[in-house]
C-alpha cells in the first residue's frame, strides 16, 4: 500500500480516527511536579564531578618515556673513547698479526708475482680475476675492495713488503690526551715492563758501584 | 525543518543551560509524556521513562542532525527507543491479540473500510476496546499516524524501520483492529 492510498484511508477512517484521540483524551496526564523533579535530578547530575579519567595520561607519560630512552643519543663513554682510538694505534698491528703467520708457506709465491698479489687487492671477493686482467688493472681501486680470504696469503707478502714504505705512526698527546680517566692507570703489560726495566736498571747500578769499588782498589794499590 | 526558536533552544541546551532546558521540557514534554505512556501502561513506569529520555536528550543533544529530522521526530526517536528498552528489560507482562493464524489478512479491504469509514459512535467504543488487545508497536505506529499525523517516513525514523515496512505493518494493523471488533461483536 502506498503512502497516498494510505493518507487517503486516514482521511476516510473516521471511526478509528475518533476512536484514538478518544482514546488519547483520557490517557493518564503527565504530574505537574514531573519536570520539576526532573530538573533536579539534572541539576544533581551536572553537579557532581565528573570522575577523571587517568589511563590516558597514564599511556601518555609511558609512552613519552619509552620515546626519550629511544630518542635521546647514548652518552659518551669509556668504550667510545677506546674504539675511537683503536683505529689509529692498533689498526697496522690486527693486520700483521693473521698476515705473518700465514705468509711463511707462500713465500716463494709472492716473491714471483709481486703485482699480482697487489692487485688481488682490488677484486671483489665474488669472483677470481684472470691474471692477464689484472695486470691491466690500476692500483688505484685497492683501498674501496675488500680483499678475499683465500688471497690472504699473498696480501700479507705484499702488505709486509709494502710496510717498510709505510710513515710510522705517531701517537701524540691529542690522541692519547693524558686527561682521559682512563689513561691515569697503569696497564698490566706496562708494569710488566716497569718492572723489568727497574730490575736492569737495578743490576746495572750493581754492576757500577762494583766497576768504581775495583777503581778505587786499583788507585790504592798504585799509590 | 528547524525553526529560529528550535536553534536558538538546541544552542542552549548544548551549553547546559537550565532556561533551555525547562523551556524544551514546556515545548515537548507532555508530547513525549504521552507517547511514553502509550507503550508502557504503568503510570510510575511512564514518568521513570519521561526523565531517562531527556536526561539522554540533554546528554546527547549534539548528536541531534538537523539535517535528517525535525527535533520533535528526534525527541520521538528517543522516547520509542527508551519505552521499548525499559519494556524490554522489566519483562512487563502484556495481553495482546496475535493473529497466528492468519485469519485477519482473510478480511477484505471493503469490510474493513466499512466498518471503520461510516461514522457510528458504538463502532467508536469498540475501536477503542480493539486498540487495547495491539501490541505496543503497532499501537504505537498506529497513533502516530493516525492522531500525530506522521508521514511514513518520520514514523520509519522513529522506530528505526523502513517507509514501506510501516505500510505494510498499518495495514495489517488496521485489519487487525477490525477482526478484533468482529470478535468482541460476536
Amino acid at each position: 500500500m502506498t503512502e497516498e492510498q494510505l493518507n487517503a484511508l486516514r482521511a476516510q477512517d473516521t471511526n478509528l480516527r475518533d476512536a484514538i484521540w478518544q482514546e488519547e483524551e483520557v490517557r493518564p496526564q503527565m504530574p505537574a511536579d514531573l519536570n520539576e523533579r526532573l530538573m533536579q535530578r539534572v541539576a544533581a547530575q551536572q553537579e557532581k564531578k565528573p570522575r577523571r579519567i587517568v589511563w590516558p595520561w597514564i599511556a601518555a607519560a609511558c609512552a613519552a618515556g619509552v620515546l626519550m630512552i629511544w630518542l635521546t643519543p647514548p652518552k659518551v663513554t669509556e668504550t667510545d673513547v677506546v674504539a675511537k682510538q683503536q683505529p689509529k694505534v692498533e689498526q697496522p698491528v690486527k693486520v700483521e698479526t693473521p698476515q705473518k703467520a700465514e705468509a711463511k708457506p707462500t713465500a716463494p709465491q709472492v716473491l714471483e708475482t709481486p703485482m699480482e698479489v697487489k692487485l688481488a687487492k682490488v677484486t671483489p671477493a665474488v669472483t677470481k680475476p684472470a691474471p692477464s686482467l689484472l695486470a691491466q688493472e690500476t692500483p688505484a681501486a685497492e683501498p674501496t675492495a675488500a680483499p678475499k680470504v683465500e688471497e690472504a696469503p699473498k696480501n700479507l707478502v705484499a702488505e709486509e713488503r709494502t710496510q717498510p714504505q709505510q710513515a710510522p705512526v705517531m701517537l701524540t698527546e691529542r690522541d692519547i690526551p693524558i686527561t682521559r680517566p682512563e689513561n691515569f692507570r697503569y696497564t698490566p703489560e706496562e708494569l710488566a715492563l716497569m718492572k723489568k726495566q727497574a730490575n736492569e736498571a737495578y743490576l746495572k747500578w750493581v754492576e757500577l758501584e762494583l766497576e768504581i769499588a775495583k777503581f778505587d782498589l786499583e788507585n790504592t794499590a798504585q799509590k | 525543518m528547524t525553526t529560529d526558536i528550535e536553534i536558538n533552544l538546541i544552542e542552549g541546551l548544548r551549553q547546559q543551560s537550565p532556561k533551555a532546558q525547562q523551556q524544551m521540557l514546556g515545548r515537548y514534554g507532555n508530547a513525549v509524556f504521552a507517547q511514553v505512556a502509550r507503550l508502557v501502561p504503568a503510570v510510575e513506569d511512564a514518568e521513570e521513562v519521561y526523565q531517562d529520555v531527556f536526561v539522554k536528550l540533554f546528554k546527547n543533544i549534539n548528536m541531534y542532525d538537523a539535517t535528517q529530522s525535525s527535533l520533535k521526530t528526534w525527541i520521538s526517536h528517543i522516547a520509542y527507543n527508551e519505552s521499548i528498552s525499559f519494556l524490554r528489560k522489566k519483562s512487563v507482562p502484556l495481553i495482546y491479540y496475535e493473529d497466528r493464524e492468519g485469519e485477519a489478512e482473510k478480511l477484505s479491504e471493503s469490510e474493513v473500510e466499512a466498518t471503520f469509514g461510516h461514522p457510528n459512535p458504538e463502532t467508536v467504543q469498540l475501536i477503542r476496546a480493539a486498540i487495547k488487545h495491539l501490541p505496543p508497536d503497532e499501537r504505537a505506529v498506529i497513533t502516530m499516524f493516525y492522531y500525530e499525523e506522521m508521514s511514513l517516513k518520520e514514523i520509519a525514523y522513529v522506530t528505526e524501520s523502513i517507509p514501506t515496512t510501516i505500510a505494510s505493518k498499518l495495514s495489517r494493523t488496521r485489519k487487525k483492529l477490525c477482526k478484533i471488533i468482529k470478535m468482541l461483536q460476536s
